[in-house]
């Protein structure tokens, strides 16, 4: 199977992805991971701009997706804790990821997520996340 | 519920982003906040946890936690503050330390630990509001009078 395919397998049970409107992409350089936007991931409605916590969830999850895909579906992964920092305003329409993989152990993973909106060079939000894998081990 | 000790033109400002945030916000009104407590740095907050966030496995997603304290968070911040004036999320810190099936409620209690100069840092916790069982501690830092909603920074 796909990067592809097995992204969209684990999205496809997860009332989550609906609500961020989660989907996935390849260009030259791997995944891109995309948020949907809706009225719900609004945070502030005077200057309409996206909610720091769905930023957050997009990020974690797309983290979580990448790592789904790089195991095969084989592994169970378990966020550990999650670090966002907030660069800037995210406008009121979709938003983009990339995920690297800063080390991948027997049991824990530490991944960096990036999102931006227009311009990949000017990220609004990174994030760093830890992740336990269960299941059987590659 | 208390807004005794916070500055009466914050207070009323909380009330009004209070009552949008339970009445308008299309977010809120999914968690169905439940303001518990609101004092001077301190917020206090029931919410209840939808089908609409849980993963593949249907627990609820550890992000709508973060979601939850982004949130709460916040208004601690702003409880802090003596006069009205934007905030944004600088940085924001999650440990989930239990899973959560959907359907029941969660307390979410934040405290602003310290505002100093424009930055107001804000710890807090939540817990199972049914069994008191400890779910995930965050942490997180808040920028106070950031720019307008025509600018590009936050900061």
């Amino acid at each position: 199977m796909t990067d592809l395919t097995l992204i969209n397998e684990f999205a496809r049970s997860a009332p989550l992805a609906k609500w961020l409107g989660f989907s996935a992409l390849e260009d030259g350089e791997g995944l891109i991971f995309n948020l949907a936007y809706a009225e719900h991931h609004i945070g502030n409605q005077l200057i309409r701009a996206l909610h720091g916590g769905a930023i957050a969830s997009f990020l974690e999850y797309s983290s979580q997706a990448a790592l789904f895909a790089h195991f095969g579906g084989e592994r169970k992964i378990v966020t550990v804790n999650a670090d966002v920092d907030y660069l800037s305003s995210a406008r009121a329409e979709d938003m983009k990821a990339r995920v690297r993989f800063v080390r991948l152990g027997r049991r824990l993973a530490f991944v960096e997520a990036t999102g931006w909106q227009r311009d990949e060079t000017a990220p609004v939000a990174t994030a760093r996340f830890r992740f336990r894998l269960g299941g059987p081990e590659k | 519920m208390s807004r005794a000790d916070i500055n009466p033109a914050v207070g009323a400002m909380l009330k009004s982003a209070s009552d949008w945030l339970l009445h308008e916000h299309s977010l809120f009104q999914t968690l169905d906040l439940k303001p518990l407590l609101i004092g001077r740095n301190k917020a206090t907050f029931s919410v209840y946890l939808p089908n609409d966030f849980c993963d593949g496995d249907g627990a609820i997603h550890g992000s709508l936690l973060t979601i939850i304290m982004d949130s709460i968070f916040g208004l601690a911040a702003f409880t802090a503050l003596d006069e009205l004036k934007p905030i944004a999320t600088i940085n924001l810190r999650t440990d989930y330390v239990a899973e959560i099936a959907p359907g029941g409620r969660v307390i979410c209690d934040s405290e602003c630990i310290k505002l100093r100069g424009d930055v107001a840092h804000v710890a807090g916790k939540i817990t199972d509001e049914a069994s008191g069982e400890l779910i995930a501690t965050g942490s997180g830092a808040f920028m106070v009078g950031t720019r307008g909603p025509n600018r590009e920074s936050r900061l």
